[in-house]
């Protein structure tokens, strides 16, 4: 067997390592995707105050740590027995959303954007926002500037400190939003609602109206046949902080619909001896490998998963955009519901959407009379032991399931980050990227590493928290390798080889 | 001349915490009326640009792992270093001399000065809020490296702020 490695040899720790093993004839045979394992987190937490979690977790990702403090203090409403005040639980609520524009404003931009508007093919060094700005206009980069800044003061206003929120205890939210507040963050969410309606015009008018897009975008290069997961409210409109887990199989039917802290009894964690990261799986229908269709119980937790999940968007904008993304990428309806959409470069079509429902549930919640109430906090006066918490990660659903001791400490830690839910997907989406460009022997080259780079982003998947790296390099490096391990070839980028 | 220190790591992750241990540390050392502000930052790229637009001078302190170095070893880099590579640095973020090109194309007033320190890291894979005993040994190295630096209006060697 010959092996073909990719490896980002990086100072970076958080980083994955792609191997891919090609057979006699020169076809990939395997591929596998590797994370180096972080040490520790649980004994780190194990013996805490519970009421400390929320700023620690919200520290184990410099990606998202408003996701990480949102789930934390979910998990401790639980923990400590105690129901959030209702304005509480809209303030919570109203700090995400700013989250949300804010990071997938950036997802899109940054990272999943220049592939479609600046060109798959285009060189890399113009395949970045600098070559968005140069397409689109240098509007577009103070835009994504100021979207970013305006929703960082609002995240600051509302969580007490920038980056890494710190307003959330058990019960409640530490400080209620004052009027002179509310009107700054009506503000910013008017002009996120804009924001996002720009951003879908240009996905209409760049990507959409390429035949050359379009043709990737619906080719079979990352179509999983997977089962979809999301979060939904009480009439199954996708919701971001709150709700149902709702897991619906690859024609569209709902498979399962249950409160998040019964996860355990329908995720059960596959292990393979070559991975750290675990491969999370229907319980109720099985592991049966790295495969997509109804038999595999691998299933999917991304923007657009969350939307398969769904029947609708809670707000109008997105619902508009919602109905005319499925009826331009998706394959009718099956008893009364929409089959969901599977071809995986849809998902950044679906993060627009969700840009969108972000900016106007933000807008509606910055708009409600009960933003401003005082009551926003009720102290816990129990400790119930087990608590559960789970939102909608931007990338994918995240569950803290903490326990404790009698007084508050804590003797057990389980999180399910987003990405874990999409890694046997992520696993996927490489091998038919490799296969796609592997064929017989031959390796297109360029094309390569760009698509298995394009099968990362689509999921935006985040592997750890030490994402703060400098000096910033993260090399690719692909050693294609004869049948006994010797290296016939070398492809690198951003490394001398 | 508006000057930011730059602290850049994850505290909770052993030696990935260099960067906030030190921006902690030069927090005590350096005289209130000076100009200078000091940051904590946790992912780079962008929310770095970000940190230093709008000062006049500014120095990043991070962990670094090259693997050819001994941990604790003091590495000082250059903008130049950094544009070597073209790749990102996160995931989830531009690199970052992509987003200094952002905010200078958009208008942001980003640092015409920007000197950057780094350790090499022993581990940075573990979650503890404590750093390697290397590194712990070079941390106030660090410090008075940057503190020196700094004071000499970034005109010192690092040798010379080192003694």
């Amino acid at each position: 067997m010959k092996r073909i490695k990719i490896d980002p040899v990086t100072r970076l720790e958080g980083h994955g390592k792609i191997e891919i093993f090609l057979d006699d004839d020169g076809n990939v045979a395997e591929t596998y995707f590797q994370v180096p394992e972080l040490r520790g987190f649980e004994q780190f937490c194990v013996g805490r105050h519970a009421e400390d979690m929320p700023v620690i977790t919200n520290r184990i990702c410099g990606v998202c740590p408003e996701a990480h403090h949102m789930a934390s203090v979910k998990a401790l409403d639980m923990l400590f027995g105690v129901d959030p005040p209702p304005a509480a639980k809209k303030v919570r609520e109203l700090l995400y959303m700013a989250f949300y524009v804010t990071d997938h404003t950036t997802h899109f931009y940054a990272l999943g954007g220049p592939d479609f508007i600046v060109g798959p093919d285009a060189d890399p060094r113009e395949r970045n926002i600098l070559g968005v700005v140069r397409k689109v206009g240098v509007d577009i980069g103070r835009e994504v500037i100021a979207t970013r800044a305006r929703n960082h003061d609002v995240i600051r206003m509302i969580g007490g400190r920038a980056v890494h929120p710190a307003a959330g205890v058990p019960g409640g939210w530490s400080k209620p939003v004052s009027e002179p507040e509310r009107i700054v963050i009506e503000e910013a969410a008017r002009r996120n609602v804009d924001f996002a309606l720009f951003s879908l015009k240009i996905f209409h008018d760049v990507v959409l109206a390429s035949p050359v897009y379009r043709q990737l975008i619906e080719s079979g290069v990352y179509l999983h046949r997977t089962y979809s997961m999301g979060t939904v409210d009480a009439r199954n409109a996708v919701n971001f902080y709150d709700g149902m887990i709702r897991v619906v199989d690859p024609d569209g039917a709902e498979f399962v619909r249950y409160h998040p802290r019964e996860y355990a009894e329908h995720i059960e964690e596959h292990v393979e001896s070559w991975s750290y990261m675990k491969f999370p799986f229907l319980r109720r229908i099985g592991w049966k490998g790295f495969v997509d269709g109804p038999e595999s119980g691998v299933y999917a937790a991304t923007p657009l998963t969350r939307l398969n999940a769904a029947d609708r968007m809670a707000t109008p904008g997105a619902q508009e955009h919602f109905e005319e993304l499925f009826a331009t990428m998706g394959g009718g309806t099956v008893n009364g519901r929409r089959r969901p959409i599977h071809h995986r470069l849809a998902t950044h079509w679906a993060r627009l959407v969700e840009l969108l429902y972000a900016a106007e549930r933000m807008l509606e919640l910055a708009t409600d009379p009960e933003i401003t109430s005082p009551d926003v906090r009720i102290v816990p006066t129990t400790v119930k032991g087990v608590g559960i918490g789970s939102v909608e990660a931007p990338r994918g659903t995240l569950t803290h399931h903490y326990e404790s001791d009698e007084r508050g400490v804590l003797t057990k830690v389980n999180l399910i980050v987003g990405t874990t839910n999409n890694a046997a997907p992520i696993a996927m989406s490489v091998k038919r990227a490799a296969k796609e460009l592997i064929r017989n022997g031959t390796v297109i080259e360029q094309g390569l590493l760009n698509r298995i780079e394009m099968a990362f982003r689509l999921y935006d998947p985040c592997f750890s928290c030490a994402t703060h790296a400098l000096p910033g390099e993260m090399p690719l490096t692909v050693s294609i390798r004869d049948p006994r391990g010797g290296v016939i070839r070398t492809l690198a980028r951003g490394v001398p080889v | 001349m508006r000057t930011v220190i730059v602290g850049l790591g994850n505290p909770v992750l052993s030696d990935d915490g260099l960067g906030i241990h030190a921006a902690r540390a030069l927090r005590e050392v350096l005289p209130a009326d000076e100009e200078v502000d000091v940051r904590e930052a946790y992912a780079g790229g962008l929310r770095v640009v970000e940190a230093i637009a709008g000062y006049d001078r500014a120095v990043i302190v991070d962990a670094l792992w090259s693997g050819e170095v001994k941990p604790g070893t003091i590495v000082r880099l250059s903008l130049d270093d950094l544009r070597r590579s073209r790749n990102a640095l996160s995931l989830h973020d531009l690199d970052l001399p992509t987003a200094l090109a952002l905010g200078a194309m958009t208008g942001l007033h980003v640092p015409p000065r920007i000197e950057f320190w780094g350790v090499e890291v022993g581990d940075a894979r573990t979650f503890s809020e404590f750093l390697t005993a290397p590194v712990q040994e070079s941390l106030p190295v660090v410090v008075a490296q940057v503190r020196a630096y700094v004071a000499s209006g970034f005109t010192a060697q690092a040798e010379e702020a080192c003694a």
